[in-house]
């Protein structure tokens, strides 16, 4: 079905990615998982199946590749979007429509089939993927995990044979996932080709079938499933991929110390008739980096905007050392590092980034903090010009340097491969004391690898707050299993 | 939690369903009498007859804040610049009636096309611009653009936040940079959308030799005709005050 042969390639203007002599043979009814760390060329191989390379993103290409027989450097990128269906990472990009029915009508009506084939088609689609609910439903009310629903039905609409997916979870939770996962298992019950470019890896065991993994540009290996799921946990890691596994977890070795506590009251807040949160009191440890964790809609991003004093008419409070603060103190003292970090850079160097907003006294402080977080290098660049995690890095600087005392991470990791994700836990991890970080995460093996306390909401409220030792390990894990 | 914003269509809850090139035509209509003033001198009822169509249009379509507000500031606008015309003179005159002028011209017109923009997914946009029989050379970045102000309008509100946590705010000590630093992020994160938004649009197949079809269900109804008859009224009588003139 998908024959690359030989191919090398290499983007116009970026040195990642680029491809070294891949050759590769997949046949009909195969479900392929591409792994390897970022950058090692997994999306560029997911770009030349569904052909936006070298139709979309320019660079130098040789070699062949095709398609169901078709040559992609030679078609049309039209004609390959009848054989290839693609979904993308960011859930937020990929609409073409602002409603839920006309996207899923997109593909088809560009293939201009007739209007009564295409309503058929619609209505097959949401009744396999039991989205018929969200039909006729203003995307920007949906969710991630809903939006992701949504995008694989258009393209599941269109009837493709082959089916690319290029880190389609990074931007889910557990739920979502199990979801995608069952609409996976239907392409393949349909015995559609699916190639599936990812970092998180444990969801996908009994999916695919076999798994290529790339390095530097180059497949590293090919092998079975069952080969792949026999490696071990060390070797694993030592890919740089994530967990195979849940159950692999390590247990937090950290020793807490008490720093003092930090208390919320009257953490109410409703949107319209809609209560978001229902957090009466609750005691929390100062100087802790505590995991925000629960299923979507839980109001975890809705008491994150409170902790900021980002909410107009939130009433709430919180008690640090015994001095009460209000909305307007904690806009003071609080600080969160967005998703998309690109909302937050304001600046045309790095250095003056991370001095905007700065406390005067920190002045002499700024060089040690920009060395300790190893951003010294690009003082003179464009914050716009660095790489994602090194984004994330000005931004907790500037937050630092800032006299923030509480930091907010929301999903610091996703779409991270294994190295990064350990970066980003041990950066986290040497705020402990310093600051009480709050992380809002999907990510169970971010958690283990930095927190000391888990804040669990479910429908707004608080079910559970524990600090994380071995000894409530089995209740971390619960969350993470029950889900999974 | 988003809220719907003016700009966010909500394809439920449209009240009378217009076809998209009746809208066009309301639009149109409202442009060259109400903001572009013609016809003004012959006929000095049909400005505020026509002003009322943006607050009907918009109560059918379940903005009534939005209808009310634009009710009473339209309102007071059209009765300062009657009350007020000869009672007052030198600066104040000129303040108020500048005002006034300025509200009554533009108001209606922006209040019908923030109408149209929220009441018209951007496959009925489309599927209008096709029965025009434009080319997909205009449709496309057109609809484009229909799909990115709301997008546009999420950014900034991410970015509003932002800034806030960063303490650049009004009365903020960085006022003086709050344009700069409010569209350099936008541009970046615009461009970045844009980018992945065509590339998601094109592997499914926008821009192919067939001709797209279209499953929005469209066509005039009763109201359209109902509309199109309210809009050549102006239209009638314009031509038949030029037509006396040169005569």
């Amino acid at each position: 079905m998908i024959k690359l042969k030989n191919v090398n390639f290499r983007y116009a203007n970026s040195d990642s990615g680029a491809l070294n002599n891949v050759s590769l043979n997949i046949q009909t009814g195969e479900c392929i998982l591409l792994c390897g760390e970022s950058g090692c060329g997994k999306t560029t191989v997911t770009r030349l199946v569904n052909s936006l390379i070298p139709h979309y993103y320019e660079g130098e290409i040789s070699g062949n590749v095709l398609v169901d027989g078709l040559n992609i450097t030679e078609s049309e990128l039209y004609e390959t979007a009848r054989k290839v269906g693609s979904v993308f990472q960011n859930p937020r990009s990929q609409f073409f429509c602002v409603d839920t029915t006309s996207e899923i009508a997109f593909g088809c009506e560009n293939m201009g089939l007739p209007v009564k084939e295409i309503m058929a088609r619609i209505t097959d689609s949401a009744e396999q993927l039991h989205i018929k609910d969200l039909l006729g439903r203003s995307i920007f009310e949906l969710s991630g995990g809903e939006k992701q629903k949504v995008a694989c039905a258009s393209v599941s609409a269109v009837q493709p044979d082959v089916f690319v997916l290029d880190e389609p979870t990074s931007n889910l939770d557990i739920d979502s996932i199990n979801e995608l996962k069952k609409t996976l298992l239907l392409w393949k019950s349909q015995g559609k080709t699916i190639l599936i470019a990812e970092h998180r890896l444990y969801w996908l065991l009994n999916i695919c079938d076999r798994v290529i993994y790339m390095k530097n540009g180059q497949i590293e290996s090919d092998m079975p499933m069952s080969q792949f799921q026999s490696l071990s946990a060390d070797k694993i890691s030592s890919m740089g991929l994530r967990t195979l596994s849940m159950n692999d977890l390590p247990y937090p070795r950290k020793a807490v110390r008490s720093n003092g506590i930090l208390s919320l009251h009257n953490y109410v807040y409703r949107y319209g008739d809609k209560e978001a949160l229902n957090i009466p009191k609750l005691s929390l440890p100062l100087g802790g980096v505590i995991a925000v964790i629960g299923h979507n809609g839980a109001g975890k991003s809705t008491f994150s905007k409170c902790l900021c004093g980002l909410t107009k008419k939130f009433k709430g409070t919180v008690l640090i050392d015994s001095q009460e603060c209000g909305n307007r103190k904690m806009l003071k003292k609080s600080y969160m590092v967005m998703q998309d970090v690109n909302h937050q850079l304001f600046c045309e160097t790095v250095s003056d980034e991370i001095r905007l907003g700065m406390n005067e006294e920190n002045a002499d402080n700024a060089d040690g903090i920009s060395r300790g977080l190893d951003l010294t290098d690009f003082s003179e660049r464009h914050p716009m010009s660095l790489s994602g995690g090194q984004k994330q890095r000005v931004a907790i600087a500037s937050a630092v340097l800032a006299d923030k005392e509480i930091l907010i991470f929301d999903e610091p990791t996703s779409g991270l491969d294994f190295n990064r994700m350990e970066q980003t836990a041990a950066l986290l991890s040497s705020l402990q004391n310093h600051r009480t970080v709050f992380i809002v995460t999907h990510d169970p093996e971010l958690i283990v690898r930095c927190c000391t306390h888990i804040l669990h909401l479910e429908n707004g409220q608080c079910v559970e707050n524990y600090a994380l030792t071995p000894d409530t390990m089995p209740l971390f894990n619960a969350f993470f299993n029950q889900s999974s | 939690m988003k809220q719907n914003g003016i700009l966010q269509t909500n394809a439920k809850n449209r009240g009378i369903t217009l076809d998209p090139r009746t809208k066009l035509l309301l639009l149109l209509t409202m442009s060259v009498f109400v903001l572009g003033g013609a016809g003004e001198t012959t006929m000095p009822w049909l400005f505020p007859c026509l002003c009322v169509m943006p607050f009907l249009l918009l109560l059918s379509a379940k903005k009534i804040k939005t209808a009310i507000i634009y009710l009473v500031v339209y309102s007071a606008a059209y009765l300062a610049y009657f009350c007020f015309e000869s009672a007052t003179t030198g600066f104040v005159h000129f303040l108020l009636l500048g005002t006034a002028g300025i509200v009554t011209r533009f108001l209606p017109s922006v209040m019908i096309g923030a109408y149209v923009v929220s009441t018209t997914t951007v496959s009925e946009f489309t599927a209008g611009m096709l029965r025009m029989h434009l080319s997909e050379k205009l449709i496309i970045p057109l609809s484009v653009m229909f799909r990115f102000f709301p997008t546009v309008a999420d950014e900034f509100r991410a970015i509003n936040s932002a800034m806030r946590m960063r303490g650049i705010s009004f009365g903020g000590k960085h006022f003086s940079k709050m344009l700069e630093y409010r569209f350099i992020p936008l541009m970046t994160c615009s461009v970045q959308i844009g980018n992945e938004l065509s590339a998601a649009a094109l592997t499914r197949g926008l821009g192919g030799n067939v001709r797209r079809t279209n499953v929005c269900d469209i066509g005039f109804r009763a109201q359209d005709y109902a509309v199109f008859a309210l809009c050549a009224v102006p239209y009638v009588f314009l031509i038949l005050g030029w037509t006396e003139v040169i005569g």
